[in-house]
């Protein structure tokens, strides 16, 4: 009979070549090929720890979590982006090779290492938090907005983001263009117009609706093929564009959520 | 200095435009869209400035296919972009493995239809400039 | 002019160019359509007249598009954007002096 363990029997070699190249010291990048022993359930983070811990430990790769709930380990395999945390080495061997390369279109620190500045500077341009016009409220709380599920599910799709970078960095527009928004800061763009909660609609319609904002977008869909989170970010901009539509012609999105007064504080008479 | 600033960039260019390998059909009508619309770009050009221009017979259908491919893949842009036709509610319940629905929903009716529309069109083309126009004296 | 503005008229252009042109191509390739399309002068010189206005605003729109994509610096945006409505605005004269010719209007 078969056992989980049989998970973890090594069942032979494979090459794993790494993209080695430090831009302070290096003329030119290089690559380097180790030989890893794996198992039907070796993930390539695990390939790559034990590379760092047994073969060569100057190899630089970030990683966190290791189960797709941080976004670190993103890079390209065999010429795709995808979380390494999560993807075994024997589903994408090929050849008995696997090509582990940082994520295309992010300026290389080191090896597998890439600088994430300019990709949260845009993230924050979108202004990714709720705006409020009612100060009274705000300061002196008195419940919760209301919100239903059918209006939460507007939106809930778009929360799961990690900024992990793969959709930015598999979108061609990316490729040229690096004041272009790119699909992370539309897609949560999207996420908080589209929240009832919100009244943030002309702030961030300035930002988006610019030469570099959703409009350089041409649905190529690499960024929802990519993201290991399932969050669609094509989708969001398709629908930012369609509310940018509406917009011009007087439609608003929704009305703004009313306040459910709380209870709490109020004593019960028994 | 610059060389190590050019490979430290690590930015794709235009080759990144190209760069259809591994994704979605979408990505390689996007790549499509765009090369055809620079042909015919530089088509326009000969063609307004000695006027009325046009090549022979098969580059003439070579021309039909390629405006009618922009054609066809315009209208499917369109009404993704602009009405949001075929492009999906967000979803509340995630499957494992979930392929995205704005792709693999009801934008791929839209995908086969505009196809179609694209072949039709070309082949309407393709009998004008081969078998027609001759006849009307070129 | 707000980019979704430009946009906005990118698709129209483009659905405008569709039927017009479509009109112009049977005018000149279909022997039967041809003729009947052809019949009035000035009709057809409307129809070309907007066929070329739309066209020329799609095209041009496409090629600043991918310009920006290109050379995405502010400074460069608005140059160019300029730049390519004043090359617009001189091929539509000169087009449209070509098509009074063709015609055989002037």
């Amino acid at each position: 009979m078969e056992s989980s363990m049989d998970l973890w029997k090594p069942v032979g070699t494979v090459k794993i070549r790494v993209y080695k190249y430090n831009p302070k010291k290096d003329f030119a990048p290089g690559w380097k090929e180790y030989e890893i022993e794996v198992s039907r359930g070796t993930t390539i983070l695990d390939a790559l720890l034990r590379i760092k811990e047994e073969i060569d430990p100057s190899l630089a790769f970030r990683y966190s979590c290791g189960q797709a709930l941080c976004g670190s380990c993103a890079m390209m395999v065999n010429g795709r982006q995808m979380l390494i945390c999560r993807t075994r080495v024997l589903e994408v061997v090929k050849d008995g090779k696997v090509e582990l390369r940082p994520l295309d279109n992010f300026p290389i620190i080191r090896d597998l290492a890439c600088d994430f500045k300019s990709f949260f500077d845009k993230h924050r341009a979108v202004k990714p938090w709720i705006i409020r016009r009612d100060v009274e409220e705000l300061e002196n709380p008195t419940g919760d907005y209301k919100q239903t599920i059918e209006e939460y599910a507007r939106y809930y799709q778009f929360t799961d983001c990690l900024l992990c970078g793969a959709c930015y960095s598999a979108c061609p527009t990316v490729a040229t263009d690096h004041e272009y928004l790119g699909p992370q800061a539309l897609a949560q763009a999207y996420r908080y117009i589209i929240d009832t909660r919100d009244e943030g609609l002309e702030e961030r319609i300035a930002v988006v609706d610019s030469d570099h904002g959703c409009w350089r977008c041409h649905f190529a869909t690499s960024c929802s093929d990519v993201c290991p989170k399932y969050v669609d970010p094509a989708q969001g901009i398709q629908l930012l564009k369609k509310l940018i539509m509406r917009s011009k012609l007087g439609f608003k999105p929704h009305k703004p959520a009313e306040v459910l007064p709380s209870k709490i504080g109020e004593v019960k008479k028994r | 200095m610059s060389e190590l600033e050019y490979y430290a960039q690590n930015r794709r260019g235009v080759s990144g435009w190209f760069k259809v390998r591994g994704y979605v059909i979408e990505r390689k009508l996007y790549a499509l869209h765009r090369i055809t619309g620079i042909l015919i770009v530089l088509f326009i050009l000969p063609h307004f400035y000695s006027t009325g221009w046009h090549p022979g017979l098969w580059w003439d259908a070579l021309l039909g296919v390629i405006v009618t491919f922009h054609v066809a893949n315009g209208l499917r842009l369109t009404l993704l972009e602009l009405f949001g036709i075929g492009i999906g509610k967000p979803l509340l319940v995630k499957k494992p493995f979930q392929r995205p629905v704005s792709i693999e929903g009801k934008q791929r009716y839209l995908l086969a239809i505009s196809i179609i529309i694209f072949i039709a069109l070309a082949l309407i083309w393709s009998y004008y400039a081969i078998l027609v126009k001759p006849l009307m004296g070129g | 002019m707000r980019e979704s503005t430009k946009m906005l008229l990118h698709y129209i252009t483009a659905l405008i160019i569709i039927v017009t042109g479509l009109i112009h191509l049977l005018a000149n390739n279909d022997p039967n359509i041809g003729k009947l399309i052809t019949a009035n002068t000035y009709l057809y010189l409307g129809n070309m007249a907007i066929f070329l206005a739309a066209l020329l605003y799609h095209t041009f729109n496409g090629i600043r598009v991918i310009l920006i994509e290109l050379v995405p610096d502010k400074c460069w945006t608005k140059l160019i954007g300029w730049a390519i409505l004043l090359i617009g605005i001189a091929t539509y004269i000169v087009g449209f002096q070509v098509l009074l010719m063709a015609l055989g209007l002037i």
